[in-house]
């Protein structure tokens, strides 16, 4: 849009790497990696104006945790509901609540203009560091004494003890708890997980913070209503076709060279790969310093999601749940413990899947018909914990990953007597999976883990938070990058910034971060 | 009645490092203790007739140079039966380590494999807690509106940050909320001396080498310049020679004297009443108890809502054990010399087993391999047995308070034979040797000193429970919301650790404040 020729170059036959629909099985769309939408950035979704090219969001508004005594808790965005509700089980919860709901409202204020700024290197001296830490410290200091406060323990506890301050319930705090632990290596009581609940409320859907949604056909109707807007700005896509390596010259950036031996030349290259893909398989190591190189190295990549994407005759019943349940239209869970999360996480640890998984599991098809056909329906199950690596030496490749599957659907029928029955055909996406397909390191959804060595001016690398690389003209636009993973578009949009700096280039207004604030 | 000027509750180190400081600011002060002998969880007493053992902490870190020098404990007769005791950490295999300071070698003299990195790393984190080491004698600053004091330690702290150099402050900023796992194992290979190091982040606390947050606490363990002594005559002849520095300036001692609660008017102590009905007056009360107990013994109607939610709220999930053996002799370590086991030794031999044992213990179970530091301070010290006999003290890492069926006696002796048994694969003879052994559990830490959970710190060395946040929120300025009562102890800043650091920070405080007013 600012006029420069550009050409994405992208691996599969298809765009979207991990936001995207697909008819794996005749006649259903899954969105078989990222699957349902909130954090994408407004400024984003303005200056693309992706609306009009066909970006539709719909939100759901309630969900629920299914418990083993035939129960459940249902969540509700509906305050008066959910009121009620967690009345069922605790009027004390009531009414911590609110008071839970106003500091998790305080610190997705306090993050949200972040987001959408490049975050200062705290140890160079250049004037633009210095008046981004300014900037910071005032906003810090302007939360005033006890909210500073808050904002550290925040940002530095576990999503557990966070939870058990406020709340006596345990399928309560199992049913928060989720959002702490999707993507990350790190269970319910790692300090940090806190922060990373943050990380999956800081969205919104139609102005509504914290609201997650379908996206109408999918989630690729997110890059594909981004490709539409590229194309209208001039831009070109290149499909099928896989980068052997980044040509660099000098330090230089000088474009790239395809696995057909194709050159394509260009001054700048954008990295949407992780800082570990670009840098270690695409980049001639020998034209990198040894201190960066070693630091990507360590860089944390944590395969420990799973995922199934099912094709089902029919819409599973619950007893659990009343006739016609507004909840089952949103996420479903079965865990209903914290410790019953932790010890998913340490089964994690010690290389095998989790006995007793996390799962988010969705019908979108009730809100958008258009993923199945008439009647039917598609279900997603996104599954925590699903190791890298199995201890026990086997491959991802082998029965292991029906293995997986059959845990989870075992899991999902305790509370849906007749849902192996409905099943057609499921894909089971295990880390390897992931990584093969979209191009995930170890399948990590984020791009690196979300811990504070690993955030804002420590991400990717110290020293390299501004997308820059030590190669002039290459640039990192993916999650590794700050604000980190989600479909959230923040990277890109920053990175872009930044090319446009260089370049000497304004940028628009409205993508300007810096304004936004 | 007789009228001090203040009156400081607890006679441990703490208590009688605050002491001493009022004392040798001219204050009357008077000391009050439940147990009829001083040094609490620093004391020390006979396990059997003849054989005089440290009762929970053994080893004694290096004092702040400041409050060293301030106290002169030499002058009231404390010596060093050895300092800088070097580590010995045992290895199932037999390759055991041997730590002195930064270097690492073989037992058997061989050079470690990964001396050179352990070096690097241990330098690299000793620079880091440098820059940190100036807060300990510090109070906390206020965030909102620093006074002199307050800008001037913050400014400090970013210059000892910034000399650290570019390459150091950036690699402090990544690691100072990271998780001991991956600082040590991304320079070391797992094993003892991985182990060793990883110990000293977890010592005392519920927290695992995985989770986020055990670097700080090493770096606060390093902050203390690292080396540990022991004292001669033990750990009583320290606390012996404490109590001698308080009564030297003035101060009176009074044993058996447990406090039933304070005399308050207009929002202000008054003074306190004794348990055996004795009431006591002055205007200024310090109390080294932990944050829950103060609250308890002022009464909770002096707080506001906020602040004793907070206060209920402090994690104090206490995880270590005691292990006290008198022995008829040396018991014989397979290939271990005699000078090799008069240091410290630790058995902790890879970073994952420690986490396995932490597994088992947050779910309140006695892990099978739990981790342990020992001493046998009457190698060095032999004054510490009337015959030939040695004592043995061991420490022993995650055993939980919330132990799944309570502490009853069975559990204690299981305790014991854990430990025994673990140990009896490194010394053979060690059950032969037994003259007398006390277990002590965490529920007995608590009842003895009071320290709630049985936590050593009085509280997590968490990140979200330190510095301005310690104990709580809004009250870490070591004053609390009743007009002349402080809290003295290791629930304040800087934290646990046998380092009278609060005691004399607080007692700072206090006479600022009273000059103030």
């Amino acid at each position: 849009k600012r006029g420069l020729k550009v050409l994405v170059v992208e691996r599969n036959p298809h765009i979207g790497g991990a936001a995207v629909s697909r008819e794996i099985y005749p006649g259903w769309t899954y969105s078989n990696c990222s699957y349902v939408c909130s954090l994408l950035r407004p400024e984003v979704v303005r200056d693309l104006d992706l609306p009009r090219h066909g970006l539709q969001v719909i939100p759901y508004e309630s969900g629920a945790t299914f418990t083993s005594d035939g129960g459940y808790f249902a969540y509700y965005s509906d305050h008066d509901a959910l009121r009620r509700e967690l009345n069922r089980f605790s009027r004390r919860d009531a009414d911590n609540y609110e008071r839970y709901a106003q500091a998790i409202t305080r610190q997705c204020r306090f993050i949200k203009p972040l987001l959408m700024r490049r975050a200062p290197d705290p140890v160079r001296n250049r004037p633009r560091d210095i008046a981004e830490l300014l900037f910071l410290g005032k906003r810090f200091h302007d939360l005033g004494e006890r909210e500073m406060g808050e904002t550290i323990r925040f940002w530095t506890m576990s999503i557990g003890e966070f939870l058990d301050e406020y709340f006596e319930t345990e399928v309560i705090k199992a049913h928060f708890a989720g959002s702490g632990i999707i993507g990350t290596g790190l269970g319910v009581y790692s300090p940090g997980t806190a922060y990373v609940l943050l990380h999956h409320y800081m969205g919104e859907v139609d102005g509504t913070i914290g609201a997650w949604g379908f996206t109408r056909g999918g989630m690729g109707g997110v890059t594909q209503a981004m490709a539409r807007a590229l194309r209208e700005a001039g831009g070109d896509i290149l499909s099928a076709a896989p980068v052997a390596e980044i040509v660099t010259a000098g330090g230089r950036a000088k474009g790239v060279v395809l696995e057909n031996g194709d050159l394509l030349e260009a001054p700048t290259v954008i990295s949407n790969m992780d800082v570990k893909r670009t840098m270690l398989q695409h980049v001639d190591e020998k034209a990198l310093p040894d201190d960066f190189v070693k630091a990507v190295k360590r860089f944390k990549i944590r395969g420990s999601s799973a995922k199934l994407n099912i094709a089902l005759d029919g819409l599973p019943t619950f007893p659990a749940a009343p006739a016609d349940a507004p909840f089952l239209k949103g996420d479903l869970h079965a865990s209903e413990s914290l410790a019953e999360l932790e010890r998913a996480y340490d089964d994690w640890k010690a290389g095998r899947w989790s006995a007793e998984p996390y799962f988010d599991m969705l019908i979108p098809t009730q809100i958008d018909p258009t993923m199945a056909p008439p009647g039917k329906h598609m279900m997603t199950v996104f599954v925590q914990y699903a190791p890298y690596e199995l201890a026990s030496g086997e491959t991802w490749d082998g029965p292991a990953r029906d293995a997986l599957a059959e845990t989870v659907i075992a899991k999902i029928a305790r509370h849906s007597p007749d849902f192996r029955d409905l099943i057609l055909h499921k894909e089971v996406r295990s880390p390897w999976d992931l990584e093969r397909e979209v191009g995930l390191t170890e399948g990590n959804i984020f791009q690196g883990e979300l811990t504070f060595d690993q955030m804002f001016f420590n991400r990717p690398v110290p020293g390299y938070a501004d997308y820059r690389t030590p190669i002039r003209g290459l640039y990192l636009c993916g999650s590794s990058s700050h604000p980190g993973g989600g479909v959230m578009a923040a990277p890109g949009a920053n990175a872009a910034r930044e090319v446009l700096r260089d370049l000497g280039i304004k940028a628009a207004d409205r993508i300007a971060g810096e304004q936004a604030a | 009645m007789t009228t001090y000027d203040a009156i400081v509750i607890g006679a441990g180190h703490n208590g009688l490092a605050a002491a001493a400081v009022l004392a040798d600011a001219g204050r009357k002060v008077l000391v009050v203790e439940k147990n009829p002998v001083l040094g609490g969880a620093a004391g020390g007493y006979e396990i059997a007739a003849g054989f005089r053992a440290p009762r929970y902490a053994h080893l004694l870190p290096a004092w702040p140079a400041r409050l060293e020098n301030q106290l002169d404990l030499a002058a009231q007769g404390l010596a060093f039966a050895r300092r800088d005791l070097p580590t010995l950490s045992l290895a199932e295999d037999g390759g055991h380590v041997v730590i002195e300071g930064a270097s690492a070698h073989l037992l058997s003299g061989a050079p470690h494999p990964d001396a050179a990195a352990f070096e690097a790393l241990h330098a690299r984190l000793r620079r880091f807690a440098g820059a940190l080491a100036g807060k300990l004698l510090e109070t906390p600053p206020h965030l909102e509106s620093p006074d002199w004091r307050d800008v001037a330690g913050l400014a400090k702290l970013g210059i000892d940050i910034r000399r650290l150099g570019a390459a150091d402050a950036r690699e402090f900023l990544r690691i100072l909320l990271s998780n001991a796992w991956d600082v040590i194992l991304d320079e070391i290979d797992d094993g003892p001396l991985a182990g060793a190091l990883a110990l000293e982040a977890v010592m005392g606390g519920h927290r695992g080498p995985r989770s986020p947050g055990t670097v700080l606490s090493l770096l606060y363990r390093l902050a203390q310049g690292g080396g540990r002594h022991l004292p001669r005559g033990g750990m009583a002849a320290f606390c012996d020679a404490l109590a001698a520095c308080a009564e030297a300036r003035g101060c009176t001692i009074r044993r058996d004297a447990a406090v039933a609660g304070l005399s308050i008017a207009d929002d202000r102590v008054t003074g306190l009443r004794l348990a055996r009905g004795e009431t006591l007056a002055a205007p200024l009360i310090l109390s080294s108890l932990d944050a829950p107990a103060t609250l308890r013994l002022t009464g909770v109607e002096h707080f506001d809502a906020e602040a004793v939610r907070r206060i209920r709220n402090v994690s104090c999930k206490g995880v270590t054990a005691k292990v006290n053996l008198a022995l008829s002799g040396l018991p014989e370590f397979r290939g271990i010399d005699r000078a090799a086991l008069a240091g410290r030794i630790v058995l902790a031999p890879t970073v994952a087993a420690l986490e396995s044992a932490f597994d088992a213990a947050k779910y309140g179970a006695l892990p099978q391999q739990p981790a342990l530091e020992i001493v046998i301070p009457s190698l060095a010290d032999p004054d510490l047995t009337d015959g030939d006999g040695e004592v043995m003290s061991i420490i022993v890492q995650y055993a939980p308070y919330h132990l799944e069926g309570g502490w009853s006696e069975a559990a204690r002796a299981r305790l014991g034979e854990t430990v025994l048994a673990r140990l009896e694969a490194f010394a053979p003879d060690l059950r032969s040797r037994i003259v007398a052994q006390d277990v002590l559990t965490p529920a007995d830490i608590e009842r003895d000193t009071g320290a709630a959970g049985g936590h050593w710190h009085h509280g997590e060395l968490a990140v979200e429970q330190m510095l301005t946040l310690r104990p709580v929120n809004g009250l870490a300025r070591y004053a609390l919301p009743v007009g002349g009562l402080y809290l003295c102890g290791a629930a304040a800043h800087p934290g646990g650790d046998v380092i009278g650091a609060a005691g004399h920070n607080a007692a700072r405080q206090a006479l600022r404040e009273g000059r103030a007013a």
